[in-house]
């Protein structure tokens, strides 16, 4: 029995090796979309879970609302991770990690820049799970001075893992010692580094100060704790803890803060959150969005879809041809659960070459799509364990739901309506195929629209006017190395031909750089008239350098010595003021310490700038104060140059001038500009990689339906030509029906793509409008895509000899 | 073997009813070779699907076998015809799909009958058939007779009490059509095949015991001829 379904199977595919080849291949182009995207939605979901402990890690963020200003903070207090771990006998441990940003180390004679360093508590290894090679897990990073190196990192810099002991040189002055070496961080860890320096180091991390925040702080939970309650207990304990502090710097009582519309509180995010659900300020490393995840599922779900559609629709369409084999076989004795049984195998088979070939390819094209999406994912022996269920399953899943229904509306027929012919075996007009072509164009029309809306947005935060110039401007990262000479360089290099201006400050808006004060309007210091706003030291040149442009007022200037007490405030600082005319305005700030007036400092306002951007683009621009200050964190260079090779060539120069041993690092603002944006970048590419995707299934679908259409209606087209029918009345006819169906789905489908790409859009401070014509472009797309697809077949048949489609009947 | 009684067919057109078979009474006997003969249009496949089970009278009694048919449930008759009907068209209709061989093979898979039985049968018809060295070819690619040739085989592999052919050499050159008719007297005198055929030949339907005439949905007339 098995033998005769699989060999009438295989002589079906010969017999119709066209549609064969459509069938499979529409199933294994979306079964290959839909592995990789289950590759990606797979591996954005494991991020963290490697921790052996990780259900039971949380992180402490910090939500602070004072004034007009609301901050979240994925930082928290010095003291926090050991006042939780003595407060609270659930805290079996705690501990603390700390972006150490930048340093340069020694290896022989060459210094290396190194970005991925952090400060983290002995504790670090008894919380997650990072595997030593060589060390004590539990001493390791006791010693101030003392490092953890990764492996690749310890074989970078000795060749060998073997290094406990050995020292490492930090920017020319700082020795660490090596005290053990952990395994590489796995790639779904949400903080990456390769050096784990000792918190005893740090000087800062000792500070008892409750109302400073910067350190990221993890606390793992006993067994069974009680997760709800540790997180209600959280507030209590902040206030016994922060009381006194709040008292002291802002002059009123805890409850009194609270009273006037404040907060001050903490809360839990569970560790295998973070990566999807974690957009905080002060993250250890950029994250995702758990919204793309469901975007990418839902399309992984809809390719899939479509592919299926395809294979129920061509099946069905061949039904008249094998209404026939239907009927002999009754006739013969076959009873329907042998006929459904028999088509099923056939599709079971389909969808078995697919996933043959959709696994292969998948596998093939992952190093691609590792590219496309930056990911670094791989298949190894142990993913198979979850790769064959999931091909049996999808095989069978696929094979069946999309083999029933040819299955039972085949074998459904009456075996006399048949061989009397009375079946009329044309291309039937099947309401329920008509309603799959509209579903797969709806879909197709959808992703269309949303492709064009997301490349829009991207596009426009790529070019919008940001406020400031990002073109030709160098950065040169590392100025503080030259400590007080930074001055002496950024005055040669703006001798330089070439370089219009320079800027010396670390306060950059494609920076990192964060710090705020509190600002008041009146020197009685009252709270319900103050601003929180960034607080950025810059220079004189600051403005014209980025070219950013005065609302009104004028920019610092070397000239005038009140300047010092001068600040410049951008347009959102005044409007969080409410100040009409905020010129010559004074603003007051707390010197620290004791609140009287005469510890107060009053600051003028001598100039508004227009509003910049210096976050992201999904976040409204803050309140900022610029003030002069000797900040030598960056120098940023304006250029203009048609050579600019020679131009970096002299910068370097001058810099070896002054510093022969610190190597210089540059950058370049639209570069640093772009990579805030790159995973967005990336979603845009792997949505429209995609989309097309699911369009070309579609156009295979309705490929072999119109090919299908024109072979079954290759008598009446013959009648039709001999009686005088031209080409383009032929094409006409067989085109039509089908564009109908195009048109319905562009009507069911603009509406909702338009309303749910509305919300997306939402999400972005700073968004484009959805105009109608894109929903024109997507519609006409649609339509020429599906035109061009039903026409080659349609004009092959008009085109035939109508004496040869006669003869054969 | 068989025996219809008050039989009508009717199909309902509008308000009215159109008779395709008006209160026709037939009994045949085991053994016999009938042949059913009329314009086109008076109702033979009609008669024909009926006796074969494929269709159902609208009124009327139906016997075969000693079963009333006519009470029968549709499971019930379709087993009935898988056990005791043959089959032959006059478009053949074989499984382009399958080859010669398997399409005779394929209604005693239907019966679940064991594979190295079904060898031994389907070599034993491909013998007497004559078509051993064609088993191996799609239908596609034997002439006209031969593909009735193999609709016979396969029509009489599972032993049919009955062999119901529908103008069998309708697409056949006289020939041909011969040689086909020359098979089921073959089968009828030696093998006691009781055979009813629908024919538009009078050569044809000479061959047979006894000649229906249909018009109009009834018997118009009956012969029994008498060959030694
Ligand atoms: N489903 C049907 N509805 C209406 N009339 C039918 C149907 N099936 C067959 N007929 C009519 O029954 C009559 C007899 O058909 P048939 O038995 O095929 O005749 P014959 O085989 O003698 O040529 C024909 O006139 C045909 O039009
Ligand atoms: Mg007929």
């Amino acid at each position: 029995m098995w033998k005769s379904y699989l060999t009438s199977a295989f002589r079906s595919f010969k017999n119709n090796r066209g549609f064969a080849a459509i069938n499979i291949l529409g199933l294994a182009l979306g079964l290959t979309a839909f592995l990789l995207i289950i590759f990606y939605v797979s591996d954005e979901l494991s991020y963290d879970r490697f921790n052996t402990k990780a259900d039971r890690i949380y992180r402490v963020n910090e939500d602070l609302k004072f004034g007009n200003n609301e901050v979240f903070y994925a930082v928290s207090m010095a003291p926090l991770a050991q006042a939780l771990k003595e407060d609270f006998p659930e805290v079996e441990n705690a501990v603390r990690l700390k972006n150490a940003w930048s340093a340069r180390i020694k290896k022989g004679d060459v210094t290396i820049r190194e970005n991925k360093l952090a400060f983290a508590d002995p504790s670090l290894f008894q919380v997650f799970t990072l595997p030593m090679i060589e060390g004590n897990a539990v001493t390791a990073l006791k010693e101030p001075n003392t490092v953890v190196l990764t492996e690749s990192t310890a074989r970078k810099y000795f060749n060998s893992t073997q290094v406990l002991g050995r020292t490492l040189l930090f920017d020319d002055h700082l020795n660490y010692k090596v005290t053990g070496v952990i395994r590489d961080l796995p790639k779904t860890s949400h903080f990456n580094f390769d050096f784990f320096l000792s918190m005893s180091s740090l000087e800062e991390s000792r500070e008892n100060k409750w109302l400073r925040s910067n350190f990221s702080t993890y606390v793992l939970l006993k067994e069974g704790a009680d997760v709800k309650q540790f997180e209600g207990a959280l507030n209590g304990f902040l206030q016994r803890h922060s009381g006194a502090e709040v008292q002291a710097e802002l002059k009123m009582t805890y409850s009194s803060f609270e009273k006037s519309g404040n907060y001050f509180r903490l809360n839990l995010i569970p560790l295998k959150d973070i990566h999807l659900k974690s957009n905080r300020t002060g993250e250890l490393g950029p994250n995702s969005t758990v919204q793309y995840v469901y975007i990418f599922s839902a399309i992984a779900f809809f390719i899939l879809l479509i592919a299926c559609v395809n294979f129920m629709n061509l099946a069905t369409a061949r039904s008249a041809n094998r209404a026939k084999e239907v009927g002999v076989r009754k006739v013969l004795g076959s009873s329907r659960s042998y006929l459904i049984a028999q088509f099923l195998t056939e599709s079971i088979l389909v969808t078995f070459m697919a996933a043959v070939l959709a696994f292969g390819a998948a596998l093939f094209l992952l190093p691609l799509f590792n590219q496309l999406s930056g990911k670094e994912m791989a298949v190894s022996a142990q993913s198979f364990i979850w790769l064959l269920p999931l091909f049996i399953g999808l095989v069978l899943l696929i094979g069946v739901s999309a083999g029933a229904y040819p299955a039972f509306f085949l074998s459904a027929f009456q075996p006399i309506q048949v061989l009397k012919g009375k079946l009329s075996t044309g291309f039937k007009a099947s309401g329920l195929r008509n309603f799959l072509v509209v579903f797969q164009f709806s879909i197709s029309i959808f992703l269309i629209i949303g492709t064009l809306v997301i490349y829009k947005q991207l596009n426009y935060i790529r070019t919008k006017n940001l406020g400031y110039n990002r073109d030709q401007v160098v950065i040169v990262q590392n100025s503080y190395e030259l400590n007080d000479q930074a001055k002496l360089f950024k005055q040669e290099v703006k001798r330089l031909p070439g370089v219009l201006n320079a800027t010396l400050t670390g306060y950059l808006p494609t920076s990192n750089w964060h710090n705020t004060a509190m600002f008041y309007k009146d020197a009685s210091l009252d709270s319900k008239r103050s601003l929180f706003p960034e607080t950025w030291g810059v220079d004189e040149d600051y403005i014209d350098a980025l070219g950013m442009t005065m609302a009104s007022g004028r920019s610092f200037s070397k000239d005038m010595l009140t300047d010092s007490s001068g600040i410049i405030i951008n347009e959102s600082a005044a409007k969080f003021l409410d100040l009409k005319e905020p010129l010559n305005k004074t603003l007051f700030k707390s010197n620290g310490g004791e609140r009287t007036e005469s510890n107060t400092k009053a600051y003028h306002i001598i100039g508004v700038v227009k509003d910049f951007n210096f976050s992201s683009l999904r976040d409204n621009i803050g309140p900022v104060v610029l003030f002069l200050d000797a900040n030598n964190g960056a120098l940023s260079i304006r250029v203009k140059t048609t050579d600019l090779k020679k131009v970096m060539a002299q910068i370097e120069q001058t810099w070896k001038s002054i510093s022969p041993n610190v190597p210089i690092s540059v950058s370049f603002m639209d570069q640093d500009f772009d990579a805030t944006y790159r995973s967005e970048q990336r979603i845009g590419r792997l949505f429209i990689l995609f989309t097309t995707l699911a369009i070309s299934i579609a156009c295979l679908g309705l490929f072999g339906l119109a090919a299908f259409a024109a072979e079954q209606r290759s008598k009446e087209i013959g009648i039709r030509k001999i009686l005088g029918a031209s080409v383009p009345v032929i094409v006409r006819m067989l085109s039509v029906d089908f564009l109908k169906l195009v048109v319905l789905a562009i009507v069911i489908a603009s509406p909702l793509a338009w309303f749910l790409m509305y919300k997306w859009l939402q999400d972005f401070a700073y968004r484009v409008q959805i105009q109608w014509w894109i929903i024109a472009i997507a519609g006409i797309a649609a339509l020429l895509i599906a035109f061009l697809t039903i026409s080659f077949q349609s004009v092959k048949a008009a085109l035939s000899n109508p004496v040869k489609s006669l003869r054969s009947e | 073997m068989l025996s219809l009684q008050h039989l009508s067919k009717y199909y309902q057109a509008g308000g009215n009813k159109t008779f395709v078979l008006n209160d026709l009474s037939l009994d045949v006997d085991e053994g016999e070779f009938v042949s059913i003969m009329g314009p086109s249009g008076s109702g033979k496949s009609t008669l024909l699907n009926i006796i074969g089970l494929l269709d159902e009278p609208s009124e009327g009694y139906h016997y075969f076998a000693g079963e009333a048919v006519h009470l029968l449930k549709e499971k019930q008759r379709s087993a009935m015809s898988r056990g005791y009907m043959g089959y032959v068209f006059q478009a053949y209709h074989l499984i382009d799909e399958l080859t010669v061989y398997e399409n005779i093979e394929t209604p005693l898979i239907y019966q679940n009958i064991k594979g190295s039985e079904r060898k031994a049968l389907v070599a034993d018809i491909l013998d007497r058939f004559n078509i051993v060295g064609k088993k191996d070819l799609f239908p596609s690619q034997l002439s006209g007779g031969q593909q009735q040739l193999v609709g016979i085989a396969r029509a009489l592999i599972a032993k049919p009490k009955l062999l119901l052919a529908d103008e069998p050499t309708g697409n056949l050159n006289s020939k041909q059509g011969d040689e086909i008719m020359e098979l089921f007297l073959k089968l009828n005198r030696e093998d006691g095949v009781t055979i009813i055929q629908v024919t538009h030949s009078e050569k044809n339907a000479e061959y047979g015991n006894r000649i229906i005439n249909l018009l109009d949905g009834k018997i118009e007339s009956s012969r029994v001829l008498n060959h030694q």
